[in-house]
């Protein structure tokens, strides 16, 4: 039975705040399914679409920093002409993050070429992902709201500069709940360093806690606490959860009529699964090296995110819905000086791995129901800043989708001559996530949560489907 | 049932913050308008009624006037309530509620020894007045206060005196002290009582906002910091949702947007203060004999590096404010006596930066020698040690406090603002309360003795006055959810139509009028409750038809059973484990941090016992929450948060099997265990079920858990013979191997993991 979101919120949510969803909605399954537990309530419960999903997954490419959209996806022949020339006055002074806004417009160095049946422009920055412009939607129109990283970063995960509101993966969590038993439902990945602002950008804000990502660590355990202690051996750890179990159950049989201490004991086995179900899914011995190469595992500079890229593949086939790759992890896109050093190299990062990921998942037949989607958390300016660099540019930018629903090969929206700001189908960062969030199958006006006395929803006020990049 | 009125789109928190093109346009000014006779007659904004408790049937078990109320509602939906909790399971869960640990042995036999009618009322008393109360109640506070210990933002920096105001919230319910009396010291401590460093702490209530050291536009990092503090005050001491005002009227209640704007002019001329003095005038005047001792002896030294470092510190100072936009560069070059009121609040709100004694000052002389290349550079170095030599003359830094203060006798005109937009003024208004409720503008005295508007000291009047129709309700009903998991009202920060009703109105009224009647006393309240029959229900459901009619248990045909929190769960563990540090206050401690924790949001783990610390004194990094809290559903530190999510997930799970400070902990327990020479097993069973559960083993479990040992002893002899690792247990008493140890650790590891430790019930 379907139900529409907005039905019987109330009760859905008193369960799922006591069951938790993300890892705990897995619980809630495996009770559905071992103990046939709480069927009433299950049809209300069950999280469902609201159409059918055109894309089961997302693998989101984030640029963290802020990759220069003039200098990559956005041609402007006129900041070339312009060049050496201030900001024209029709612009208003903007306030930038670097107050650079009264400094000489700068061209791009880039060759650019047509690429694909659809002749869309790419750099020369970016030769194998070029290969793949027939597949891509590329939105030249979009804008935020940020001048800051923090802010900026933020809203491109949460629709909000502020941090608290839930991030779009937990929101999807909430949504469509978990298509796989034994791993999280959204899992981050990162290749340098911290991502600015942390832990709020995959958070579950105000919805329950279970919903919020899975940072999956660079080094050492990917998930915390998932190896046992060394004083305690596979059998040996059996022999206690049974235990545990033994104690779980005979309580929770003397104290019925809390659904959650039944939960906790499924949770339990959960947790015991993931120890085995999570590092195969993060082993990548069996890749072949043919596999390996394609994303560019086998040279050192595109080894870390090939091998993000070629663990989101995995994830993707093991039902993980939503995946999030960091480039650059700690602004590493910042290119406020020396853009041309800069941009070299987080392109030459990205561009294999970003190209091998979308020839795999085509090959594989997974392209098809696989949402990619690549960008930063906004662009750069046209002008300099001390000479060689970009300053932020949150006013125009370039965020491309391929796969999942996305009709390919087409360039949707525009910004003014000089790529200053977005003028032409103007794609705000509410119409980005509307999008998302619709190629998923949810309809982000009907999916809400009720906080401090109003049906929060993950597009906050705004948002519209971008319908033109719909297949 | 899920209410229709909710389905209606509705305000827009953030529109404000959107520079142009939303979907959604409210319009612009925050119109007055009439109040319907349905919002005049709202419920939470009626006088707190005079009631008396109703006559019911089943008088003898009303215990108190609370039971009367209780059991009025259940015969009248024809359910009786549960039978009594046993005195056990009681006990435990007036030491889990109050003081958040479980009680010792000998503390159970004192009690089941104690056949006085009033031996349970004593545990209250003895408990209430036990310091680890107000680190229990303590939290729950901070949690509204959205207490951290750091910036948020990008850097995240600390704020090292943050935890002050933990302090003295903990000893604020420790000591009693009158509700009304902190709301006013947390709302304008500084301008009633500018001589008590309490009453200056207490005002970081409105310093926890989050915030961005590196923001360029001040005025609109004022405006947000202004609306973080008007939505938090709305919602702790009102339980109104303001917030929904920002942008427009608000949608169901009577919040005009001009009520956001009144209520944040009370704020105008807020400034962070962080220097606030706490040592006493001598112990201050010993401080700055010192330093001037160590100043006369260093000058030398302090001149040449100041010599080295004066042209960097100038560039970097330089480069640091030229990023600020020109109005705000001009506010912090002007002669004071030229600056407006924003002025001055631009320029405090810079000063921090760029004031040597300050701790966000961006040119330290670190970040100066940092800076230094060359010879200039060895030369630094060179006289920074020569400086070092004299390190242990100078007298550290006085002890300070944070919090805030007003800039000056007269604030910034406030306006409403079009969509929030901090820039976007629409028309001025004046400080005021709810128009609903007090339609004119407030009336304010300027202070007399301090630089200061005497704004917030209205406010605080309006709020903490015995007339006022949110201001008990609301505290009684926190005190009340906290105890039974849910409050009469069960979104105890939405007292608007958008909220839950009360489940027993006559009550909640009750409540408020004994609470304003008994001298704002929380203690009393605890006192009220938990001698209340209510309280002592038993858990269990008995009654399955009660549990039809009111699935929720809303009407509280039993004890709700509810899940410890992470830090009392973390507390709870070490307490059995004999390894809890008991220590109160100071600054905040470094537990251990899981293994692959990055390197940014970590920490230094704390030496010896102050990892053991109990959790209220765990640093709180605003961005980086502690793990195993967080994974408990410990909230975000960004927002106010009135009643936390309770979920259960896999990583709690993974956490609690896997991580080493529980396995530590089992071990504690399980030394305990051993502890006296212990090698008998159904000996060892019976105290590990007392000192983890409070209760002994029935014949059963005994015998469930010794055929475990007995099995479970068999894998660790095999694991021990193929060379594995086990879990020690401290000394071993003779007949007792390392096996028998280990195995004894596994089962003390469940026990701690089990439901039953977990639960409070």
């Amino acid at each position: 039975m379907r139900i529409p979101h907005f039905v019987n919120v109330s009760s859905r949510r008193e369960f799922l705040s006591r069951a938790g969803a993300g890892f705990g909605a897995i619980a809630f399954n495996y009770l559905l399914a071992q103990e046939g537990l709480f069927a009433a309530e299950a049809a209300g419960a069950a999280p469902a679409p609201h159409h059918t999903p055109r894309a089961k997954s997302i693998i989101w490419l984030f640029m963290e920093g802020g990759p220069s959209h003039l200098d990559l996806f956005d041609p402007k022949p006129m900041l070339d002409k312009m060049a050496g020339q201030p900001l024209p006055a029709s612009f208003g002074r903007p306030i930038t993050a670097m107050g650079t806004a009264s400094n000489e417009l700068m061209p791009s160095k880039r060759q650019w070429k047509r690429h694909g049946q659809s002749g869309l422009w790419v750099s020369d920055w970016y030769p194998e992902i070029a290969q793949h412009v027939d597949d891509m939607a590329i939105f030249q129109g979009c804008w935020a709201d940020g001048l800051n990283h923090v802010g900026s970063v933020c809203q491109m995960n949460t629709g909000s500069i502020l941090a608290g509101r839930p991030s779009m993966g937990a929101w999807v969590t909430y949504g469509l709940g978990t298509a796989n038993e034994n791993l999280p439902t959204f899992v981050i990945l990162t290749d340098a360093g911290e991502v600015l602002g942390g832990p709020k950008n995959w958070s579950a804000g105000f919805l329950p806690a279970s919903y919020q990502g899975t940072l999956l660590r660079r080094e050492g355990t990917p998930i915390f606490h998932l190896a046992p202690p060394e004083t305690v051996g596979d059998a040996q750890q059996r022999s206690k959860l049974d235990f545990l179990a033994t104690l779980n159950r005979r309580f929770n049989a003397a104290n019925s009529g809390d659904s959650d201490l039944d939960a906790r004991l499924q949770s339990y086995e959960l947790a015991y699964r993931m120890q085995s179900a999570a590092p195969e899914a993060i082993d990548l011995a069996k890749e072949s090296d043919a596999t390996r190469k394609l994303y560019g595992i086998d040279e050192p500079e595109t080894e870390k995110f090939g091998t993000n890229c070629l663990l989101a593949r995995r994830f993707v086939e093991r039902g993980v819905r939503f995946i999030q790759l960091y480039s650059g992890s700690g602004s590493g896109w910042d290119a406020h000086e020396n853009i041309e050093a800069n941009h070299s190299k987080m392109c030459r990062q990205t561009d294999r791995p970003i190209a091998g990921l979308l020839t795999d998942l085509k090959a594989r037949g997974l392209l098809d129901s696989t949402l990619v989607v690549w960008g930063g958390e906004f662009g750069r300016t046209p002008f300099n800043e001390k000479g060689t660099g970009r300053d932020h540019n949150p006013w125009g930018f370039t965020i491309w989708m391929a796969g999942g629903g996305i009709k390919g090969g087409q360039a949707i929206g525009a910004t003014d001559e000089i790529g200053m700001k977005a003028v032409d189908v103007p794609c705000h960062v509410h119409d980005v996530h509307a999008t998302i969030l619709h190629l998923l199958g949810l309809n982000h006006k009907q999916l809400v949560y009720p906080h401090n006395g109003r049906d929060e929803r993950p597009t906050i006020v705004g948002g519209r489907v971008i319908t033109s990049a719909l297949a | 049932m899920w209410n229709k009125r909710r389905l209606i789109a509705s305000c827009c928190f953030l529109a404000g913050l959107v520079m142009a093109g939303t979907t959604v346009r409210p319009r612009a000014a925050a119109n007055d308008r009439e109040f319907t006779q349905a919002e005049r007659q709202f419920w939470s904004l009626q006088k707190v009624a005079v009631v008396a408790p109703p006559a019911v049937r089943q008088r003898q078990w009303v215990r108190t006037p609370v039971d009367a109320f209780i059991a009025a509602k259940l015969e009248s939906h024809g359910l009786t309530p549960a039978s009594n909790a046993d005195r056990i399971t009681l006990l435990r869960r007036a030491y889990l509620d109050l003081i958040g640990l479980p009680p010792a042995p000998d503390a159970v036999a004192a009690f089941l020894a104690d056949q006085s009618p009033d031996a349970f009322a004593k545990v209250v008393d003895r408990l209430l007045a036990s310091p680890q109360y107000g680190e229990r109640w303590g939290r729950h506070w901070l949690d509204l206060a959205r207490y951290a210990e750091s910036e948020g933002f990008k850097a995240d920096e600390t704020r090292p005196n943050a935890w002050r105001y933990r302090d003295y919230v903990i000893n604020a319910f420790n000591a009693d002290k009158p509700y009304d009396r902190f709301v006013r010291e947390q709302l304008a401590g500084d301008e009633l009582w500018p001589g008590d460093p309490d009453a200056r702490i207490a005002t970081a209530f409105n310093r926890h906002y989050p915030d961005e050291s590196n923001a360029r536009n001040l005025l609109q990092r004022r405006q947000e910091i202004l609306d973080d503090v008007t939505d938090t005050v709305g919602a702790v001491f009102l339980g109104m949702t303001y917030g929904c005002a920002r942008c427009h009227n608000h949608k169901f209640d009577p919040i005009l947007q001009k009520d956001y704007y009144r209520l944040q002019a009370f704020f105008a001329n807020m400034r962070a203060d962080d220097n606030i003095l706490l040592a006493p005038a001598h112990e201050v005047e010993r401080h700055r004999t010192r330093l001037a001792e160590w100043e006369e002896k260093t000058r030398a030294i302090r001149e040449r590096i100041e010599a080295l470092e004066a042209p960097k510190r100038q560039e970097l100072l330089d480069d640091f404010v030229t990023k600020y936009p020109p109005e705000i560069q001009a506010a912090i070059a002007k002669m004071p006596a030229e600056r407006t009121p924003i002025d001055w609040l631009m320029y405090y709100k810079a000063k921090p930066y760029i004031d040597p004694a300050s701790h966000e000052f961006v040119a330290t002389s670190r970040a100066v020698g940092n800076a230094l290349k060359g010879d200039a550079k060895k030369a630094w170095q060179a006289a920074k040690a020569e400086l070092e030599v004299f390190a242990d003359l100078y007298p550290g830094e006085p002890a300070i406090g944070t919090g805030i203060v007003d800039a000056g006798r007269s604030a910034p005109p406030t306006h409403t603002l079009r969509l929030g937009v901090y820039d976007r003024k629409v028309e001025p208004v004046e400080p005021g309360f709810l128009t609903i409720l007090a339609p004119g503008d407030a009336t304010i005295a300027l202070p007399a003795g301090v630089e200061s508007t005497g704004r917030r000291t209205a406010l605080a009047n309006w709020i903490a006055s015995p007339d006022n129709p949110l201001t008990a309700r609301v505290m009684v009903n926190r005190i009340w959810h906290y105890h039974f998991g849910r409050g009469l009202v069960a979104t105890p920060s939405n007292f608007g139509a958008a909220g839950e009703r009360p489940s027993h109105p006559e009550l909640l009224d009750w409540l408020a009028s004994e609470f304003v009647r008994q001298g704002w006393s929380v203690k009393a309240m605890h006192r009220l409750i938990m001698n209340s029959h209510v309280y002592q229900q038993a858990s269990a459901v008995d009654a399955p038809g009660a549990a039809a009619l009111d699935s929720q248990n809303a009407l509280l045909w039993r004890f709700p059973r509810h899940r410890l929190e992470g830090e009392a769960i973390r507390d709870a563990a070490l307490a059995v484990a004999g390894e809890l540090n008991p220590a109160i206050g100071g600054p905040s401690v470094f537990p251990e941090l899981p293994p692959g924790m990055a390197s940014r949001g970590g920490w230094k783990t704390s030496e010896g016992a102050d990892r053991n610390r109990r959790s209220v004194y765990v640093f709180v990094r605003r961005n980086t929450r502690y793990p195993m809290f967080e994974s408990f559903d410990m909230p975000d530190t960004h927002e106010s948060c009135p009643r936390r999510d309770v979920t259960t997930s896999p990583i709690q799970a993974l956490t609690m099997m896997n991580s080493a400070p529980v396995m530590e902990w089992a071990q504690g327990l399980a030394a305990r265990v051993l502890d006296g020479g212990r090698a008998n097993r159904e000996a060892q069973i019976a105290l590990a079920y007392k000192l983890a559960y409070s209760r002994p083993p029935t014949p059963e479990e005994s015998k469930i858990a010794f055929d475990f040992l007995q099995r479970h002893r068999e894998i660790l002899a095999a694991r021990a013979r193929s060379g594995g690792k086990l879990a020690g247990a401290g000394a071993l008493p003779d007949g007792v191997d390392a096996v028998d140890a280990a195995t004894l650790v596994d089962f003390c590891h469940m026990l701690i993991n089990s439901n039953e430790f977990v639960y409070i019930n």
